[in-house]
């Protein structure tokens, strides 16, 4: 069982008032929002807390990436991994992802990457996303009826480009190089480990069954909606003739731990609140353009994370302005997705230590995920409440969980790094800044 | 009348749907975002103008197969001159409307003998800063419906599940539909502008162009633009209560423009 301190470094200072003055969170999110103090303090917040993660139990820290939104503030995850690739030297670090077809051309997504993994010794997982609709559709105008062929021909071009041994050339439909010669080289052989990101997509459940890659959902709602596409995955393994590797699936949990329970329902109601109904506040027609969905997966009538989180927020925000509320937002009224509902429904994990071991173990289980990406901070959460719920879960929730799944399977998608003794670590002291001189 | 006629032609790798009605003049028809479903007025109208319309339907459109290429518009133009081949429509009077008369324009400007006239109603193709496109895409389906028409009701064959249908029989209906719409999203995305002012210039076929007074993707303002751009404009017509699929809200109504249109002195092949 592996875990990793997931991220994904909210805006954390939108006003109250946010979901009913605003349509969207995501695209069009108003840009006079943004104070670059705010922005500055959030970033070094969450680096801290990553980079706190990585001492206190986490086998790795995960990144990702979103556009023109109040969602996510990592435009680049790369920037974040580089940060910490130096400052985390024994952590596993997850880009997850890189969306492949945003790079023109892609063989930039392979060069990060590779430096990265030299950096670091080999410690990169390479998440590879289409990405949302917001972020590759609307913010970066890719063509929906295109995007995941195109996605799919940069996958194939970074993988041949780091694990060639010749400089070739890449006569691709959107990717036309007469030299690929990718430097430096991934120092995992052949390559990092390939994650890919899914939300709810049946054509991704095939793609990821067939060609040995992880399959990780990343959910907004929890381990109890999430059994439905998570079981859509091991079908399609099964099918194929596969063996259900549960480290061949990856699944990401909103976690809110405190010493007790009624101490949990009372530190974490603000910050849970301001991520479901602010964060996830995207406008609905941003969520499905013609042609990202794969006719499978139109056909299949499987409806896709970020469309779901898109309706429910859409729908609210017009029942609201049908019947406005006196309450505020972060009372949640009627309209609002109430801290109560979250936690019931498994959107959150709620408890002492010992009720989160126990809900995360029937999490893995029934899911089959091997790799768990723990979302400890959401929201607006202060800095010492993510330590406080970090170091709980890292210190008593992940120690009951190691060796999950250990004896009976092989875990063949986590990093090989260098051995420890052969890793060059950060080196600040006066000898060898001299030497270098 | 005569009655509709479906084909199902091969053009290249598609399967291109065509339908026929009317008779009379003998007129081609090209879709504009929503393609020619069964039941689309423009077809029923077709008759009583006079006119015999072949109307094709673009790879992905309609029940035409999707097609893999369509990476820039020039896929879609060498789409377009091959179905014009395929159905006879080469070197006739063609009434376009939004996307279609889009691809059309491109066409003509590349090949001048494509089309003896072309009537575009509403095309899309060129953009201003100032005076922007509407996004027919960012926003849900029930908002697009709306921006379409100034009926929502006339564009049910496109929108609205055939009563009586179900099962599997449905899904495939409700697949084709968005297949349809993932083929008009790819001609306009991210907008609708992919040179064409670059090459208007070169089109020499007489054109008339129609344009409905409550039109919400396309301004009217629009309207000027391509009259300005374009060399040889033969009138320009306005539609009271129409939006921009002007052949969904006024069916007969541009069927009489068209006819007037293929009707004038030398306007026929």
């Amino acid at each position: 069982m592996k875990t990793a301190f997931f991220h994904l470094m909210p805006y954390p200072d939108l006003p109250d008032d946010f979901p009913e003055t605003h349509r969207s969170v995501w695209v069009e999110i108003d840009p006079g929002l943004y104070d670059p103090k705010v922005g500055h303090r959030a970033y070094n917040d969450y680096i801290d807390e990553l980079e706190y993660a990585a001492s206190v139990g986490f086998d790795a820290v995960g990144v990702n990436e979103h556009h023109s939104n109040g969602y996510g503030l990592m435009p680049s995850p790369n920037i974040i991994a580089a940060s910490l690739s130096r400052a985390c030297p024994d952590t596993t670090i997850i880009v997850l992802g890189d969306s492949v077809a945003l790079y023109n051309p892609p063989l930039r997504v392979a060069e990060e990457l590779a430096m990265l993994d030299a950096i670091t010794g080999g410690r990169m997982v390479a998440g590879f996303p289409v990405g949302s609709p917001m972020d590759v559709i609307y913010a970066y105008g890719q063509n929906p009826a295109t995007v995941r062929e195109r996605y799919h021909e940069g996958v194939e071009l970074i993988t041949r480009a780091w694990t060639s041994d010749e400089v070739f050339s890449f006569n691709g439909k959107y990717n036309k190089l007469r030299y690929v010669n990718v430097w430096p080289r991934p120092v995992q052989d052949p390559h990092p480990p390939i994650w890919i990101p899914g939300g709810g997509s049946v054509d991704t459940w095939d793609w990821c069954a067939e060609n040995d890659l992880v399959y990780c959902y990343l959910s907004y709602f929890g381990y109890r909606a999430g059994l439905k596409t998570m079981q859509g995955f091991w079908n399609r393994v099964k099918e194929l003739g596969k063996e259900p590797n549960p480290f061949q699936g990856g699944f990401a949990q909103f976690i809110a731990c405190a010493e007790t329970e009624a101490e949990a329902w009372e530190l974490y109601r603000e910050p849970a609140e301001y991520f479901f109904n602010t964060c996830l506040h995207v406008y609905a027609g941003y969520a499905d353009p013609p042609g990202y969905k794969t006719p499978n997966t139109v056909r299949a009538g499987v409806e896709g994370m970020v469309e779901r989180a898109a309706r429910e927020a859409t729908a609210r925000a017009e029942a609201k302005a049908a019947k406005p509320e006196k309450k505020g937002p972060l009372s949640a009224g009627p309209n609002q997705l109430s801290f109560e509902d979250m936690v019931e429904k498994g959107y959150v994990i709620l408890g002492d230590p010992t009720q989160v071991t126990e809900q995360v173990n029937e999490l893995c289980l029934n899911l089959n995920v091997g790799h768990l990406m723990v979302l400890a901070h959401f929201g607006n959460m202060s800095k010492d409440l993510v330590k406080y719920n970090t170091k709980l879960i890292g210190q008593k929730v992940l120690p009951e969980l190691r060796g999950l799944f250990e004896d009976e399977w092989e875990d063949r998608w986590w990093p090989k790094p260098m051995a420890a003794e052969q890793r060059q670590l950060r080196d600040l002291s006066p000898s060898s800044l001299e030497a270098g001189i | 009348m005569a009655a509709d006629v479906i084909d199902r032609l091969p053009v290249g790798d598609d399967r291109i749907v065509v339908q026929r009605a009317g008779a009379g003049t003998p007129v081609g028809y090209l879709h504009g975002m929503i393609g020619t479903p069964p039941g689309a007025p423009i077809l029923a109208a077709a008759d009583e103008a006079g006119l015999a319309v072949t109307a094709p339907c673009l790879p992905g459109f309609s029940g035409s197969s999707p097609t893999q290429q369509r990476r820039h518009i020039h896929d879609w133009l060498f789409h377009l001159s091959s179905i014009v081949d395929a159905t006879d429509l080469a070197g006739r009077p063609v009434v376009a409307c939004s996307i279609g008369a889009m691809v059309a324009v491109e066409l003509a400007a590349i090949r001048p003998e494509a089309f003896s006239q072309l009537i575009l109603v509403a095309p899309l193709g060129l953009w201003d800063d100032d005076d922007p496109v509407t996004d027919p895409y960012a926003t849900t389906l029930s908002v697009q419906r709306r921006l379409l028409t100034k009926d929502p009701t006339v564009t049910a064959p496109f929108f609205d599940d055939p009563p009586g249908m179900d099962g599997d029989e449905l899904v495939e209906y409700g697949v084709a539909r968005y297949e349809t719409r993932t083929a008009a999203a790819s001609l306009v995305w991210p907008l609708p502008d992919h040179g064409l002012s670059d090459r208007i210039h070169r089109v020499e076929t007489p054109v008339t162009l129609i344009w409905g007074t409550d039109d919400q993707l396309a301004p009217l303002s629009y309207l000027d633009r391509w009259a300005a751009a374009l060399p040889n404009v033969v009138a320009a017509h306005t539609v009271a209560d129409a939006g921009h699929l002007v052949d969904w809200d006024r069916p007969a109504t541009v069927t009489r423009l068209v006819a007037d249109a293929v009707d004038e002195p030398g306007s026929r092949p």
